[in-house]
């Protein structure tokens, strides 16, 4: 448990007779994917790169080396997008792994009535699109929305929460509203994963005395780690990336006390006279900041060889 | 239990050894005394019913669309290859523009007039949101591509010189087809570069103030008191209306400034100086009035503030509001309220009271249409020349029909805007709007006006927060100084 | 031990209420008039069919629920049999040079969309006059580019860590292919897997946005997405109008759901003994 064996180990490549042709089989089976990734992905992202060291506005773009690199230090704008995101990211994405791991571990008890329902109930978040939840949250957080109208009548609250206009509510509010979305689906890739582990594993821990939380510690965090460390790095991914829920919820106000770095990009792109070479610098800071991230995850949850 | 036999060439095993692998499998499992088999046998149950529900879901959805595009198959096919490309020989006109209620159903009254009369030419409308089509352009754009592009499109007036200058090539210069003095002069800024005309001017975004009549007489208020007051005077209104009605004066979105450039339209000011270049926050006596009456307006309590657009609707709808400062564009959805007929009237708009020449007239919004350089330029200027250039009965129809406003000045002594409207207790509104049009103060609205508001957005933030107003706007010029370059 | 029963019930119908409360929300709104929903109606009105009606004839959503669907069924095909592939071949025959590439590969997914949207727009537009129907304003436009996910390649890696490999061992001396195995152990055995994922890339192709509305052109092949983005703006937007289709459009996606979650139920309750 714990100790995953490779399919095939290099010793035992090296031992059997058609090893070479094994080998470039390997090699058939992610032929693929690393033809269309080249293609569509790295092409366009060293264009961008090239891009990055470029500025002007629209079509007409020259050199100016390291400029923009460095005029993002002194990007107030900038700087602010990136606050907010760390804080997105440090408060968000814990919350809301380990409220789907929790959810997930509920859910995979086989004695529980209505799993059905409640595993539906809770993934129901993630077939909406990005745009229309966000809609949809903006109406219900809205300074008269239903949430305020619910907090008031159960006296939690004596006025309405300005959740979108404040700029510390805003935050709140962007968060919970990730939360909302992808809980759901982070719990379908652990309950996806537990099923795919040995029930009698738990039962033998049973038998042994192993209490639920042991159980939950010394058998399923372990067994998920690698499917743990995927979410993690997905999530941060997608946290440095917000966009959607972030324009359409509060448009990044109050000031830009939710502006997020995808958003930045965006504007510089789009909103404002466009000046896609820095839109490509300021793109290619999330690349060294999830590419940092990574690694640090890898080194904290990655299995060792 | 079945192990299925994919459609694999490359396999090598054939049913036998596939049949003893089972077997094998099957020993495995219960070797590790395992429940998986049930899992696998289960699955494939699973397995079969997605598989029927599938086919009987693509069946259906293949039997809607085939009754549903019956109908639009032949027009398609009318149509032609879509996209410039084919224009030169079929006279395509391709148009991007947003909004169905207002800008596309204006360009189809204009579609479909031309095309009765030039039956060789084709228009084809696409609908975009406006974002999506900033997007599509600029995407398009700086691809170096003409492919896709359209041969006319909308753009919001505030957007317009970006696109000119950032992509000076790419738009059809329509000096020689479009009298620039024909229409109102404020209009010419944003569609021009240096002095070439380039945009056909649409809609008039100008300003006034929808007022409930109801609400001000319980207040002591007449419309003739509203007829030239200031922001200053406003806010004293808004307070009584306040103490005797309860309801608010008016709605603000701390994250859309429209208020702000309003207020410095009217006195011929803008974020940037005459070039439309450099940014003019500090000693911009316009600016600093327009920031100081905001932050009076915000702590005066006549204020509802509001985050989003149907909000904003929402809250005159619904009888919250006792004045809406705005552009015209808004009475369609301040008559969808059937209900207030008779309560609303349209006052002029307040202008600022310090600042030298503030009148009472401003823009908010607007529009105009622009001819891309691509294949079949010729026709779709020639379109744009005799319809939304020229033809003021045509500006008639759009009035009476979608409730256009035009910025075409032979269009306002038509029959059509001097009707009245009962909704407005039988005021002459369009007429009133065509006036305060012809009034607006000509500013150039430059590549910057969205940076500099994200930019303004804040300082607004800081200086509702407390900070001193100089010391906001200082701070604002500095970031705007080094953001814009 | 009833009280922590007690406590998982709780919480579970806390979690579901709070999921399933934006839906009913949703659905009210799609059945009052837009002054209502502008108002923050909270009662069931009697707008649906009129609002569907209007929503019908004004936009042909016909045609853009069948673009969805054709662009987002065969993506999921395509995508779950590459990345399906690829994590096995990443994991299974696991080498230090795969090992590189396969990080390298992991790269792609750190960019924003956002920036390499315009080279890649440059690309298809050269497409387009080589082999118009791969160029722009295709659904081949749309697929292309996004059915490989190296986030897809990851997740099915990181699934097949857990797969029991003396399983490939007892198929090999079996004297199955190598490709055999894939199709014959591998694919059964990792259903709830597919499952999963067929339903995550499902939801993602039939609400991606960004990409159709750059390459995509005319009226007649634009997706729901972009359709419902269209709604919204304007000077005088119908919000009960939209509200409902945002309401239609979701149906599909939970569609796709209730079906591929068979596969979980298949697997849960044959695992019980």
């Amino acid at each position: 448990m714990g100790n995953i064996k490779t399919g095939l180990s290099p010793q035992k490549l090296k031992s059997s007779k058609g090893s070479r042709q094994i080998h470039l089989t390997g090699w058939l089976f992610v032929l693929v994917p690393v033809i269309m990734i080249s293609v569509f992905y790295f092409y366009p992202m060293i264009q961008a790169l090239i891009l990055s060291f470029k500025t002007g506005r629209g079509s007409s773009l020259h050199f100016t080396g390291f400029d923009n690199y460095i005029r993002l230090f002194s990007d107030t704008t900038f700087l602010t997008a990136v606050k907010n995101t760390f804080i997105y990211l440090i408060i968000q994405v814990p919350v809301m792994l380990v409220l789907a791991l929790f959810i997930a571990v509920l859910l995979n008890d086989e004695r529980l009535k209505f799993k059905g329902f409640f595993r539906t109930a809770i993934f129901l978040p993630t077939v909406t699109s990005l745009v229309a939840y966000s809609v949809v949250f903006k109406y219900m957080f809205g300074a008269e929305g239903i949430i305020n109208k619910f907090l008031v009548n159960l006296h939690l609250i004596s006025e309405p929460i300005q959740w979108i206009t404040d700029p510390f509510w805003a935050k709140v509010t962007i968060i919970i509203a990730i939360t909302w979305r992808f809980t759901g689906y982070n719990m379908i890739f652990y309950l996806s994963s537990l099923q795919n582990v040995d029930k009698s594993i738990y039962e033998a821990a049973h038998i042994d005395g192993a209490s639920a939380f042991t159980q939950f510690l010394k058998i399923t965090i372990p067994l998920l780690k690698p499917i743990i460390l995927f979410t993690t790095i997905t999530s941060t991914i997608g946290t440095l990336q917000l966009f959607d829920e972030v324009v359409n919820i509060t448009k990044g106000g109050p000031g830009n006390a939710t502006m997020s770095i995808s958003q930045y990009i965006y504007n510089l792109s789009f909103e404002y006279t466009p000046d896609f070479g820095y839109a490509a610098t300021v793109s290619y800071s999330i690349v060294v900041m999830v590419l940092i991230l990574t690694l640090i995850q890898n080194k904290v949850g990655g299995d060792k060889r | 239990m079945r192990i299925k036999t994919g459609s694999n060439n490359n396999t090598k095993a054939n049913k036998d050894t596939a049949k003893e692998y089972e077997y094998k499998m099957i020993r495995w499992m219960r070797s590790r005394e395992n429940a998986s088999i049930f899992i696998i046998f289960q699955i494939n149950k699973g397995v079969y019913v997605v598989k029927k529900l599938l086919s009987i879901m693509l069946a259906s959805v293949v039997l809607l669309s085939a009754c549903s595009t019956g109908g639009t198959k032949n027009e398609t096919s009318n149509s032609g290859n879509s996209g410039a490309e084919g224009s030169t020989q079929a006279k395509e006109i391709t148009v991007w523009a947003w909004d169905p209620a207002f800008n596309i159903a204006a360009m189809n009254v204009a579609k479909e007039a031309y095309e009765k009369v030039n039956s060789d030419v084709k228009i084809n409308v696409v609908e975009n949101a406006q974002a999506d089509i900033v997007q599509k352009l600029n995407t398009g754009l700086n691809s170096g591509s003409t492919k896709g592009l359209p041969n006319i499109v909308l753009i919001e007036d505030y957007r317009a010189q970006s696109f000119l200058q950032a992509y000076p090539e790419s738009f059809y210069e329509l000096t020689d087809l479009v009298k620039a003095d024909s229409f109102a002069d404020y209009k010419i800024g944003p569609t021009s570069v240096d002095g070439k005309q380039y945009g056909v001017p649409f809609d008039s975004g100008v300003t006034g103030m929808y007022v409930r009549t109801d609400y001000l007489e319980q207040a002591g208020y007449s419309l003739d008191a509203l007829q030239d007051i200031d922001w200053k005077q406003y806010i004293e209104i808004g307070k009584a209306v306040k103490a005797k009605t309860g309801k608010s004066m008016l709605t603000l979105d701390p994250n859309d400034l429209g208020q702000i450039r309003v207020m410095i339209q009217s006195a011929g000011a803008w974020y940037t100086g005459k070039d439309g270049q450099t940014p003019t926050i500090t000693d911009n006596a316009a600016l600093k009035e327009a920031f100081v009456i905001y932050k009076e307006m915000m702590d005066s309590g006549i204020v509802k503030v509001i985050s989003d657009w149907s909000q904003f609707v929402g809250a005159f709808n619904s009888g919250e509001v006792a004045s809406v400062p705005t552009g015209n564009w808004i009475t369609a959805s301040i008559k969808a309220e059937a209900s207030q007929s008779g309560k609303w009237a349209v006052a002029p708009l307040p202008k600022l009271a310090t600042t030298e020449g503030s009148v009472h007239a401003s823009n908010l919004g607007g529009s105009s249409w622009y001819v891309m350089n691509v294949d079949g330029k010729e026709a779709a200027a020639e379109f744009l020349a005799k319809t939304f250039a020229s033809d003021a009965e045509l500006y008639q129809t759009l009035n009476t029909k979608v409730g256009v406003i035009g910025t075409l000045k032979a269009a306002a002594s038509g029959e059509a805007y001097s009707a009245t409207d009962e909704f407005f207790k039988g005021q002459k509104v369009v007429s009133d709007f065509a006036a305060w049009t012809e009034q607006i103060p000509n500013v150039n609205y430059g590549m910057n006006t969205y940076a500099i508001e994200d930019i303004m957005v804040v300082a607004m933030q800081s200086y509702l927060g407390g900070k001193d107003v100089d010391t906001v706007l200082k701070d604002a010029q500095k970031q705007a100084d080094t953001q814009i370059r | 031990m009833k009280t922590k029963r007690m406590f998982t019930y709780l919480f579970l119908i806390i979690a579901a209420l709070i999921s399933i409360f934006p839906f009913i929300w949703m659905v009210i709104s799609a059945t009052n008039q837009s002054v209502d929903v502008t108002k923050g109606t909270l009662l069931p009105g009697t707008h649906l069919f009129k609002n569907i009606n209007n929503l019908f004839s004004s936009v042909d959503m016909w045609q853009a629920l069948w673009n969805s669907a054709k662009i987002s069924v065969v993506t999921t095909v395509l995508s779950l049999l590459v990345a399906s592939a690829a994590g096995y071949g990443f994991e299974m025959y696991r080498s230090r040079s795969k090992d590189i590439v396969f990080n390298i590969l992991l790269a792609s997914m750190m960019i924003p969309f956002a920036a390499i949207m315009v080279p890649l727009f440059q690309m298809f537009a050269k497409v387009s006059s080589v082999v118009p129907f791969l160029g722009i304003d295709t659904a081949a436009a749309v697929i292309l580019p996004t059915f490989t996910t190296a986030f897809l390649i990851f997740f099915f890696r990181q699934s097949t860590k857990m797969f029991p490999k003396d399983m490939m061992e007892a198929g090999r001396i079996d004297g199955l292919s190598e490709f055999g195995l894939f199709f014959r152990i591998y694919m059964p055995t990792m259903k709830s897997t597919y499952a999963a994922a067929a339903i995550i890339t499902f939801l993602n192709s039939w609400n991606n946005y960004l990409w159709p509305l750059i390459v995509l052109q005319s009226q007649e092949n634009m997706t729901v997405p972009l359709l419902i983005s269209n709604l919204g703006s304007g000077y005088a937007p119908d919000y009960g109008l939209i509200m409902s289709a945002i309401v239609i459009t979701t149906l599909p996606t939970a569609l796709v759901f209730f079906m591929m979650q068979k596969q979980f139920v298949a697997g849960m309750t044959g695992s019980v003994k």
